[in-house]
């Protein structure tokens, strides 16, 4: 029964990344919504192993945190980069490419 | 060779060269032309221990005790592997010029070039999801970089933020299914898996079906297909050239090598649930990317905008591993082998001439090229001819075996309309060629320099030639019989 609100509440927040991802201009805050995606999805995996009893999906979460962990150290190095070239996280600046030529 | 050595060698050899270039490769012995060298040894090298496991029937769980079944050594995986690092030596050595002469190539690019490939090479073996997670991610990651490597252009941190936001984002849709397919199979061994899908109705498993299709948007999007492809063009044209090259030669034949494991052994069971969408996917790439391949003005996003395509083509097939499993996945495999050599070539061949500048390739660019570099021209033909198509290269075959199966299905209209959109292309690959060979030039006769990477451009166009004629009955080089064999064998290696 516990299972079912927390899947309920880690879709919920799925769901707000997404729309996070999708509305906002800051990259800074897009990235926080891709890490809410992700954490929603640990909270899920956390809420199984305490339904099942057992630590199998506590071991994939740990795994998942790792890997948002690199994969924040990337978007650590993309906000130096575009500050640099522009002075700006704005994400509507970086329109350079996608142009016919 | 025993199999569990080698598909313990290849990845530890990646690894431990990778390691030893970030190690060594500040002080002032190991300069970059080293680590070049060191990276090229490496990729050799571990191509010959590779090709040991290939043309061989097998599969073996790699030490189960350790890995818990999640690594699986088989022909498939031994096929695609060798395929990667051919694909990664190719890619570097014809980039030798670009790498000479630019400056963003340190040292650090051959060690993520290499990590990427210990990537993939896991990624293939991966019998489990969240293995294939994570090797699926280092191959990413190091792949993001890349894009972004040239830091002081615009265009390359550009296509950098566009790749890497979009990637993560596309990554935490597997995550999601694989949590949905947890959730109810408990595992996340593709074996186990199977296993539930088949003992279990197909009405109480809404959430595998569910979490399944969040996998394939992951796959969609790393392939390019049309609706979650928007990412394709602007990365492919600000990476720079080499790194578009292996991005679209060997990068997206990773990923459809874990797409086609996954779906021989998990999903086939409820094809008739995803048949819909796959077509409709194939009809939307082919005929979007085809739009977006004729209005290019530069080579470069042109052939970015066709492999697009490419993905229509290889989706056609997907579509027809439910009605005809073995003919079609072993068409994808081919094709696989076809289009990787003919974009690695094309590609390989525009960043020869570019030498190492961050200047678009316009058609214009190549006007005269016949007259003064016949050789290159020839080639470069070669690779157009191959990639829409055309008979007595290796792409007709591959297209062949796709309509084939796709016929053999009871998809005569999927056929239909790769057979149409095989005809558009022959509208922008043929351009190139008329640039190449009626056009009058503008400019001063160049010298490239570089013979070794014009060896092996010439060496691929004619990889590309012997794969669309050559038989056994010829000579004894392996030809169309032999990588049809090796489809063939590393399609039943799955079921073992």
């Amino acid at each position: 029964m516990m299972l079912k609100a927390y899947m309920i509440l880690s879709i919920i927040l799925f769901s707000i990344g997404v729309v996070g991802l999708i509305s906002r201009r800051n990259i800074i805050v897009i990235y926080m919504s891709i890490e809410l995606m992700l954490n929603a999805v640990n909270l899920s995996f956390v809420a199984i192993s305490a339904d099942l009893g057992e630590s199998s999906a506590q071991v994939i979460s740990l795994i998942i945190i790792a890997i948002t962990a690199s994969e924040a150290a990337l978007f650590m190095s993309l906000f130096v980069i575009l500050f640099r070239n522009k002075a700006s996280l704005d994400a509507n600046l970086f329109d350079m490419l996608g142009d016919k030529k | 060779m025993s199999n569990t050595f080698i598909a313990l060698a290849v990845p530890a050899l990646l690894l431990l060269s990778a390691i030893f270039i970030l190690l060594f490769g500040l002080s002032s012995y190991y300069t970059k032309n080293r680590a070049y060298y060191i990276t090229l040894a490496t990729l050799f090298i571990a191509f010959f221990i590779s090709i040991n496991g290939i043309g061989v029937l097998h599969s073996a769980e790699i030490l189960p005790q350790i890995f818990n079944s999640m690594i699986v050594y088989d022909t498939f995986s031994a096929t695609f592997i060798s395929l990667f690092l051919l694909g990664g030596f190719l890619t570097l050595a014809i980039a030798k010029s670009f790498v000479d002469k630019t400056n963003f190539f340190t040292h650090e690019s051959f060690v993520l070039f290499l990590l990427s490939l210990f990537g993939m090479v896991i990624l293939t073996m991966a019998n489990e999801l969240l293995t294939a997670f994570i090797s699926l991610e280092i191959a990413s990651m190091s792949v993001y970089i890349l894009v972004g490597l040239n830091r002081d252009s615009l265009k390359a941190s550009e296509a950098f933020f566009k790749y890497l936001l979009l990637g993560s984002f596309a990554a935490s849709f597997y995550l999601l299914g694989m949590m949905l397919i947890f959730a109810q199979t408990k595992s996340t061994n593709l074996d186990v898996i199977a296993e539930y899908i088949l003992n279990t109705d197909l009405n109480s498993q809404l959430l595998v079906v569910a979490g399944s299709m969040l996998i394939m948007i992951t796959i969609m999007f790393k392939i390019a297909a049309v609706p979650f492809g928007a990412w394709v063009l602007d990365v492919y044209e600000g990476a720079s050239l080499p790194i578009t090259a292996y991005m679209a030669g060997v990068f997206k034949i990773a990923i459809f090598a874990f797409a086609l494991r996954v779906f021989l052994k998990d999903y086939i069971t409820f094809q008739a649930i995803y048949d819909p969408l796959i077509i409709g996917g194939a009809l939307i790439t082919m005929a979007v990317g085809s739009l977006l391949a004729v209005i290019q003005q530069s080579v470069k996003k042109m052939l970015a905008a066709s492999s697009v395509v490419h993905s229509g083509y290889l989706l056609i097939a997907f579509a027809s591993t439910g009605e005809a499993t073995s003919s079609a996945a072993s068409a994808i495999i081919f094709y696989l082998f076809a289009y990787f050599i003919s974009a690695i070539g094309a590609f390989g061949v525009l960043s020869y001439i570019s030498k190492g500048s961050d200047n678009l390739i316009n058609y214009d660019d190549l006007n005269g090229l016949a007259k003064e570099r016949p050789i290159i021209a020839a080639s470069l033909t070669v690779f157009m001819l191959s990639l829409a198509g055309f008979p007595s290269t290796i792409g007709f075959i591959g297209k062949f075996y796709i309509f084939t199966s796709a016929i053999e299905a009871g998809y005569t209209f999927l056929a239909f309309f790769g057979a149409l959109s095989a005809f558009i292309s022959i509208y922008y690959y043929f351009k190139v060629i008329v640039h190449l060979y009626f056009k009058e030039s503008g400019h001063l006769e160049v010298d490239y320099g570089y013979k070794v990477s014009l060896a092996f451009i010439v060496i691929s166009a004619l990889i590309v030639l012997w794969g669309g004629v050559g038989t056994s009955l010829l000579l004894d080089i392996p030809g169309i019989n032999a990588l049809n064999a090796l489809s063939k064998y590393s399609l039943e290696s799955l079921g073992l």
